[in-house]
């Protein structure tokens, strides 16, 4: 097996690929990435036996034909730490592979492409064609509410749901729920639910686009491959029920508040640092025309700010993890936000006034 | 800052002091070597043994079958808890006579603070001394004591002429005292820590002053600071009256071991029952603040994991254990499962959920 392959061209892929492989192992064969050189072709494959993520990069001249496993970490270290214009010539010579790139010279011991697991295939049962730009729109606006290393396991990832032109995200970590929907072409009526684990998502997220091309997602009993470009993506699905997203929206909210998205997430950032550096607890205090907002720590530092808003009613009490608020009001992108609210043990829906796509809930804190 | 401030703490831990109470009672298990435990066919451990014994290497907390090989001859008693707790009583009123800063340890183990008493001419050694005739007289078994400005100080003094031993370390003594003692006589230092200190040249706190504190919490975290503070015989720690649980835990080993997992979670439910039972009792000071999970596997080797929570459910528990598990992937002979616990804040927020 011998190739060669421009640093340019190598080091955006090898990148991605290698960002997929783990840290820590427990299979030796798994730190490693997986390299097939056929024709004008060089595929590469990084996998953690949940996620799997294969890139293709076109050669100048026609491979020696073959395959094998290198270490992911230490190629991309060597590869990028080469000068931007550098050739870089890899070469199997016996069981291990020879980088050349002007005078420098690597030795990399290998492992057997045979030892290489392949993420399992099952049937597929649909497809569905979706813009890149918007399948990443939604990851990024619902993303950060997914769980992490919740015992609830399905909560540590995104219910994907398809129905009749529609693609909807949604994610809870069980304090808050985000969701956002897309318009796309089902070509007919569609029903299907899934769930991607967060490392599925977040590694799919970095591989979108933001132009006007697609993405080809295919969806199988067990997994969900995406077809992006020269990237394959694979990832496994989380077997588990995803609680019901549509009974957590409140319905019975009948107190308005509307207020300046930027000047809001301002007002919580500085009133923040004195809340519990635990709890994140901050009071918000809403009487006509005004919120007023509230935090103190256990070294009984204080901090206090009102902010002129669009409120009428009665005066309402009410207090939150200022970082579920934080996360919310940094990915809307209306100028102008407006929250819901019933009283102050019930949840709060939050939406950007000029994107009714998406939503967020956010459970008060008792204080 | 004013000289009054000059402590007197008196640590007193009796000898051996299951042991001890079962030698009382029966004069002929005296000079012979005598444990308290759980019998060797059933898997029981050493709680505690006497002095002939201790010559076999013998230890607590060491499996009896174990100490049942380094001494043959070893004879094993199952302990009677509700004896020691009477003899514990009536140590902990004879400390009481002299003052009420008491911090009880265990049964057998207590801090007080004599600072400021009038009894005695108000000297530490002569209070010290009295107790302890006090308890072989009134109580029949006997405690050695350490008397010094500080706990610390105090908890290795009353090892230092153990068995029916008393020290006396001074203020004007406590430099070259400190100065000279190995780091592994300090609390919290244990086989890992030493080695790491050994590893640095240190061997005695005269070792470790030799090092700031910037080095030393970097290279141990919190517990570099303490280092630091204790080579130079700086303990504030106050005798502490009433003492708050860190944490509260149920342990069992099995009489055979659990082959798989499987065998681990089924166990779970019955233990947690318990541990919710135990729990209740500190509920009203305490509060749940994580979920620690123990298991000690067929070959001795033993891991915990933990994570905090303010509730642990079941759930919680099987995931922790089959983490735990994984780590050894052998057959269980024991598991233990344990809250650990915070004081309870009515002020403190607690945040609505969404979805259970």
């Amino acid at each position: 097996m011998k190739f060669v392959i421009s640093r340019e061209a190598l080091i955006k892929p090898l990148q991605l690929v290698a960002g997929v492989v783990e840290r820590r192992q427990t299979l030796p064969v798994l730190s490693n990435i997986l390299l097939v050189a056929e024709g004008d072709q060089l595929s590469m494959t990084g996998t953690d036996l949940e996620v799997e993520l294969v890139g293709r990069v076109q050669l100048d001249e026609p491979a020696e034909a073959g395959s094998i496993t290198v270490p992911a970490r230490k190629l991309m270290d060597i590869c990028k730490s080469l000068p931007d214009s550098a050739q870089i010539e890899l070469t199997l010579t016996g069981q291990k592979m020879v980088i050349k790139a002007g005078r420098s010279r690597f030795t990399l011991s290998t492992l057997p492409a045979a030892e290489f697991p392949n993420v399992e295939d099952s049937p597929e049962s649909f497809e569905l064609n979706v813009l890149q730009s918007q399948l990443r729109h939604l990851i990024d606006q619902t993303g950060f509410s997914m769980a992490q290393q919740d015992v609830r396991y399905y909560l540590n990832g995104m219910l994907l749901e398809i129905t009749e032109n529609s693609l909807r995200a949604v994610s809870t970590d069980g304090h808050r729920l985000a969701t956002s929907v897309a318009e796309v072409d089902t070509k007919g009526p569609a029903n299907h639910q899934f769930i991607v684990p967060r490392k599925g998502i977040l590694e799919l997220a970095r591989l979108l686009q933001s132009g006007d091309e697609q993405v080809k997602l295919v969806v199988g009993a067990n997994h969900i491959r995406a077809h992006a470009g020269d990237f394959t993506f694979t990832s496994k699905l989380v077997d588990g029920k995803f609680p019901d997203y549509q009974r957590v929206i409140p319905q019975g909210g009948d107190k308005f508040m509307l207020g300046t998205r930027q000047e809001l997430r301002q007002v919580f950032s500085r009133i923040a640092i004195l809340s519990n550096e635990k709890y994140r607890g901050v009071r918000l205090s809403l009487t006509n025309g005004y919120l007023q907002v509230m935090a103190n720590n256990p070294e009984q530092e204080e901090a206090e700010e009102t902010v002129a808003v669009d409120y009428e009613g009665d005066t309402l009490e009410i207090g939150f993890n200022v970082n579920y608020l934080l996360d919310v009001l940094s990915i809307v992108s209306s100028e102008v936000v407006r929250f819901t609210l019933a009283d102050s043990n019930s949840s709060a829906l939050i939406e950007g006034l000029d994107d009714a796509n998406s939503l967020y809930v956010v459970m008060p804190m008792r204080m | 800052m004013t000289d009054t401030l000059v402590r007197k703490i008196i640590h007193c831990d009796c000898d051996c002091f299951f042991a001890a109470v079962e030698m009382r009672d029966d004069p002929s298990l005296s000079n012979i070597p005598l444990a308290i435990g759980g019998s060797s066919d059933r898997r029981g451990v050493i709680s505690t043994c006497n002095y002939p014994a201790r010559k076999f290497g013998i230890h607590s907390a060491m499996a009896t079958a174990h100490a049942m090989k380094l001494c043959p001859s070893l004879t094993v008693i199952p302990g009677n808890m509700e004896k020691y707790r009477q003899a514990s009583a009536a140590i902990m009123a004879i400390y009481a006579d002299y003052t009420d800063q008491i911090e009880p340890l265990s049964l057998d183990e207590a801090y007080l603070d004599v600072t400021g008493s009038t009894l005695k001419d108000g000297s530490a050694t002569l209070i010290a001394q009295e107790i302890r005739q006090r308890v072989v007289e009134q109580v029949g078994i006997t405690i050695s004591a350490g008397v010094a400005p500080n706990k610390f100080v105090a908890k290795i003094a009353s090892d230092w002429h153990k068995p029916d031993g008393l020290c006396v370390i001074t203020p004007n003594q406590l430099e070259a005292f400190v100065l000279q003692l190995p780091v592994k006589k300090i609390y919290g230092v244990g086989k890992v820590t030493t080695a790491k200190l050994l590893q640095m040249g240190i061997e005695t706190c005269a070792d470790l002053r030799t090092f700031s504190m910037a080095q030393l919490v970097d290279r141990f975290g919190r517990f570099g600071k303490r280092l630091y503070e204790l080579s130079r015989g700086i303990d504030d720690r106050p005798v502490r009256t009433s003492r708050e649980r860190k944490s509260i835990s149920v342990e069992h080993t099995f009489a055979t071991d659990l082959p798989d997992l499987a065998c681990c979670l089924e166990k779970l439910p019955v233990m947690l029952t318990e541990l919710a039972q135990r729990f209740e009792k500190h509920a009203e000071q305490r509060e749940v603040a994580g979920a620690v999970i123990k298991l000690k596997f067929s070959d001795f080797t033993q891991t915990t994991v933990e994570q905090s929570a303010s509730e642990c459910p079941l759930a919680l528990y099987q995931h922790l254990c089959q983490e735990a598990w994984f780590r050894g992937k052998k057959a269980v002979r024991l598991i233990g499962v344990g809250y650990r616990l915070q004081p309870k804040n009515s002020q403190q927020a607690v945040q609505l959920t969404l979805i259970d």
